[in-house]
């Protein structure tokens, strides 16, 4: 760990006045320097290697099961009827909604000119392509034969073989990969003048020709710059649609159904506010201890740390408001199916997940109003690590608790998963972070040239300017409001 | 239009004489309106029962703007908004009048046997649902969701106000801390009056997203208002150099942004239920497709989401608050036409045929908040001159 240097309070910020977001008298130097060194040092620190050394082989073993799952069939896991779905969809809605704080970062906090969201944003844009990654691999395998995946797609063929455009499961197919799409845009468009930074710093020949090849040939001279940014503006405009469109698809996968506990029409924002509250709980859980480790708590301050965990409360009170909503109208309905599914998910069998859903996103959060929770490091950890224990179970209790018990009690059942589920689960986080400690070690894991615009040195030398460049600290006051001048 | 503007201090920012002229006018014709809605009620056969459908769909409209007036103040103190300071006042001044408006919301439950079936003798409903829809505890809750409105809008009025005067900025501190719990309160009584007040008119209907498409309208309304009573302010020659073409464009884009968000929750109950095809839910969507509902359906697709996505899509057209104002204005038509949607097949499932009393009504709790919020703007800024942020929203711009 470096050393870091006494950093202010940034979280504190009086009215009238914006808190700086990067602190310890940086300059753009000594920004790029950070960032860069961190990439280009001859070798990543041990901790980094014991780290790759779990998570890969937690990929081999994701690897391992994932083969055993297609040689055997997926009688392997416990899916029976009544649960055809279980820790496979589960943990494919989790991933999925992990992804999408990247995407809020980047495109909707882009759009409401959050300056603090540069700090943060190309490192949960990344979280995002590999969650999204993560998601689509479920899928491909819950049917036990990928050899038939290209069957989701359609494209003429002489079988006369079309999926079912009225099922949600294929618009699922359309709304992931459109966001996976426009998400890796959206990250590699970013990163192209950080990517051109380490180009003209790399000493090695594979370093020149790799990151030269991906920075498309930046120069970085105004009629680029001017460019790359409206394109950053029409791509943010771009995801933010997706940022609901993707996880309200996800939520028709269940809310077009007719069992009880699925078909809930709140469904769409519902999900969309508990995926950014999951995804907003990884980034903290990841975040923390990479800025501690890497020595970057004079860019990723406490404040970007504050602001996260309000974000994170606020999409919680989401989530609380929605399960609350969901147990109000099943008992205003007055319909015995509803109430019953509702009850059943409180009290049955699944009661124990319900209960580890409840304190893990309702309870736990609560903590979030005390400044103390969210300046602290380890209780932020904590707190979001409870959060997203509990964003998964919140999709195990809907998809297995309904499943488990539906209109016919004759044909009522109890999942347990397997340990190849298990092992798929455990693998799945494994790709997860081996992917994740890559980009660490060889992309640009701070937006360089962003972080740049919000620093007072960007804002005296260009003036205000759209988006990327808006000077943060002191407000300047050349604008009297007493004499009227407010237009310049 | 700026060009007359000159001097150091170079705007008019008080009403003054003109909103003497303006409350008591507006409360003059809201009475009169009233008056007349009254006196067709009486002259009309069923036309008591058609006034108050018609009260209570005004009542829902120009409460949504209300609410939506605070959902914007709280939400701008949450977010520590800067550039929104210039316009905060003219929602201030429409959350201001909640308290008034929630004298004239009492009516309401006296109204409960017209309007309500489960409110009637002999309304057989699901089993244990009369306990939640009764007339006494919907009156109940009514004046909780009446009195918590009240205090939250009158509240950040007066704090605000007293700012200008002080410019104290501790002021904004402990409106920012308040904003989070009022923001909780705000969403619960929002959801809960849009089930009472609205979803019961079909006690039989259930749809857990209620509360949101109710909330949805209310912020579309204020997203539309802001930028329509900012113009014609202008217009008249106030506030004319804080609030500029920059503001204009931010609202617009609000807009654009609630219109689609709009769309989204309307289109995710009305699938949800249309694909799931359950008699319970599908009733409810039955009504408002035949008999002529149908084309009213269709006029929101068109009229609410369509219309306006196409105008507002591009820059330039927020950037032009005449065209802005006019689409502002089109929406609140079209924020109404949705509510009528909502609360006329109740009354009148055989045709979507407006009658003259949902007008006279609707012009009388109009002109009534109008006049209201031109009472309290008398003695007082039209923009939060002691806010510290201010000088942050009139330099703001979007470049």
């Amino acid at each position: 760990m470096s050393a870091q240097p006494f950093l202010p309070d940034n979280t504190v910020e009086a009215p009238g006045k914006r808190a700086p977001l990067v602190l310890g008298g940086n300059d753009f130097a000594s920004v790029t320097e950070k960032v860069c060194g961190i990439v280009e040092r001859p070798r990543p620190p041990r901790a980094w290697y014991v780290a790759f050394a779990i998570s890969s082989a937690l990929t081999a073993l994701l690897v391992a099961v994932v083969g055993y799952l297609f040689l055997a069939g997926i009688g392997v896991w416990g899916l029976n009827i009544p649960v055809g779905w279980g820790f496979d969809i589960t943990t494919f809605v989790f991933w999925v909604g992990i992804g999408h704080a990247g995407t809020l970062i980047s495109a909707i906090l882009f759009l409401f000119r959050q300056k603090w969201r540069t700090g943060i944003n190309r490192f949960a844009e990344a979280m995002t392509i590999f969650a999204v990654m993560c998601a689509g691999m479920f899928p491909a395998i819950h049917t036990g034969r990928p050899w038939f995946d290209y069957w989701l797609f359609p494209y003429p063929n002489q079988m006369y073989v079309w999926p079912n455009f009225r099922s949600p499961l294929l618009w699922d197919v359309f709304a992931v990969s459109t966001y996976f799409t426009v998400s890796l845009m959206f990250w590699y468009t970013g990163m192209i003048p950080d990517l051109a930074t380490l180009r003209d710093r790399a000493t090695t020949r594979v370093r020149k020709i790799a990151y030269g090849v991906l920075s498309l040939g930046w120069r970085g001279s105004g009629r680029h710059w001017h460019r790359y940014e409206r394109v950053y503006l029409l791509l943010a405009a771009l995801a933010t649609p997706l940022v609901l469109s993707v996880h309200s698809v996800v939520s028709f996968d269940f809310a077009v159904a007719q069992l009880p506990g699925w078909h809930s029409t709140i469904f769409p924002p519902y999900f969309v506010a508990g995926a950014i509250f999951s995804g907003f709980a990884m980034v903290i859980t990841l975040l923390v201890p990479v800025r501690a480790f890497f020595g970057l708590k004079d860019l990723v301050t406490t404040r970007h740390l504050d602001n996260m965990a309000k974000i994170t409360l606020a999409t919680g009170l989401m989530v609380a408001y929605a399960y609350g909503v969901e147990f109000f109208m099943a008992w205003y309905s007055g319909n015995p199916f509803e109430r019953f599914a509702l009850a059943n998910r409180a009290l049955g069998p699944y009661a124990w997940a319900f209960w580890i859903m409840i304190g893990c996103n309702v309870v736990a959060p609560q903590a979030f109003w005390f400044k103390k929770a969210r300046t602290t490091p380890w209780m932020l950890v904590g707190v979001s690590v409870l959060i997203n224990i509990g964003m998964w179970f919140e999709r195990f209790v809907i998809i297995v608790s309904s499943l488990s018990r539906d209109y016919l009690p004759s044909s009522w059942g109890y999942y347990k998963p397997t340990w190849v589920e298990l092992c798929t689960l455990a693998g799945s986080f494994g790709l997860f972070m081996t992917l994740f400690l890559l980009f660490l070690r060889f992309g640009p894991m701070i937006a360089m040239a962003e972080v740049k615009s919000v620093m007072p040195a960007a804002g005296l030398e260009r003036g205000p300017h759209h988006g990327h460049g808006q000077y943060w600290g002191e407000i300047p006051h050349q604008h009297d409001p007493q004499k009227g001048d407010a237009r310049p | 239009m700026m060009s007359q503007v000159s001097g150091p201090v170079s705007e008019q920012r008080r009403l003054g004489a003109m909103g003497e002229r303006l409350w008591r006018g507006a409360a003059l014709a809201g009475v009169v309106a009233l008056g007349v809605s009254l006196g067709v009620a009486a002259a009309t056969p069923d036309g008591w029962r058609r006034f108050f459908f018609a009260y209570l769909l005004a009542f829902a409209y120009v409460l949504s703007l209300a609410l939506g007036s605070l959902y914007f103040v709280l939400l701008h103190h949450l977010t520590n908004s800067g550039w929104s300071v210039v316009v905060r006042r003219i929602a201030e001044l429409f959350a201001g009048t909640l308290p008034f408006l929630g004298v004239l919301g009492l009516p309401l439950v006296f109204a409960a046997g017209e309007l309500y079936p489960w409110a009637r003798a002999g309304f057989v409903g699901a089993p244990g649902k009369a306990a939640y829809l009764n007339v006494p505890f919907f009156a109940a809750r009514w004046v909780v969701y009446l009195a918590v409105w009240g205090a939250l809008g009158g509240l950040y009025l007066r704090r605000s106000s007293a700012q200008d005067v002080s410019g104290d900025a501790s002021l904004s501190v402990t409106m920012r801390r308040w904003s989070a719990p009022a923001m909780i309160a705000f969403a619960l009584t929002l959801s809960f009056a849009a089930f009472d007040l609205l979803m019961s008119l079909d006690p039989g209907w259930y749809s857990t997203i209620f509360g949101v498409y109710y909330f949805a309208g209310a912020a579309v309304g204020v997203y539309a208002l802001l930028p329509l009573v900012a113009f014609l302010l202008q217009r008249a020659g106030f506030i004319r150099r804080s609030v500029s073409v920059e503001h204009y464009h931010d609202l617009g884009k609000l807009l654009f942004g609630f219109v689609v968000f709009w769309a989204y929750i309307a289109f995710s109950q009305y699938m949800l239920q249309w694909y799931a095809n359950l008699p319970e839910e599908t009733h409810w969507f039955v009504v408002r497709q035949q008999h002529g509902w149908g084309w009213v359906g269709l006029a929101l697709v068109f009229g609410h989401f369509l219309i306006p996505f196409a105008a507002l899509l591009s820059r330039a057209p927020k950037r032009r608050p005449r065209f802005l104002a006019a689409v502002a204005a089109w929406m609140l038509v079209m924020h109404w036409v949705d509510l009528y949607w909502l609360v006329m097949p109740a009354a009148s499932p055989a045709t979507p045929a407006l009658h003259v009393v949902d007008l006279t009504v609707l012009a009388g709790l109009v002109c009534l908040l109008v006049a209201a919020a031109a009472f309290l703007a008398r003695g007082r800024a039209l923009l939060p001159e002691g806010d510290p942020r201010l000088a942050e929203s009139l330099a703001f711009e979007n470049a």
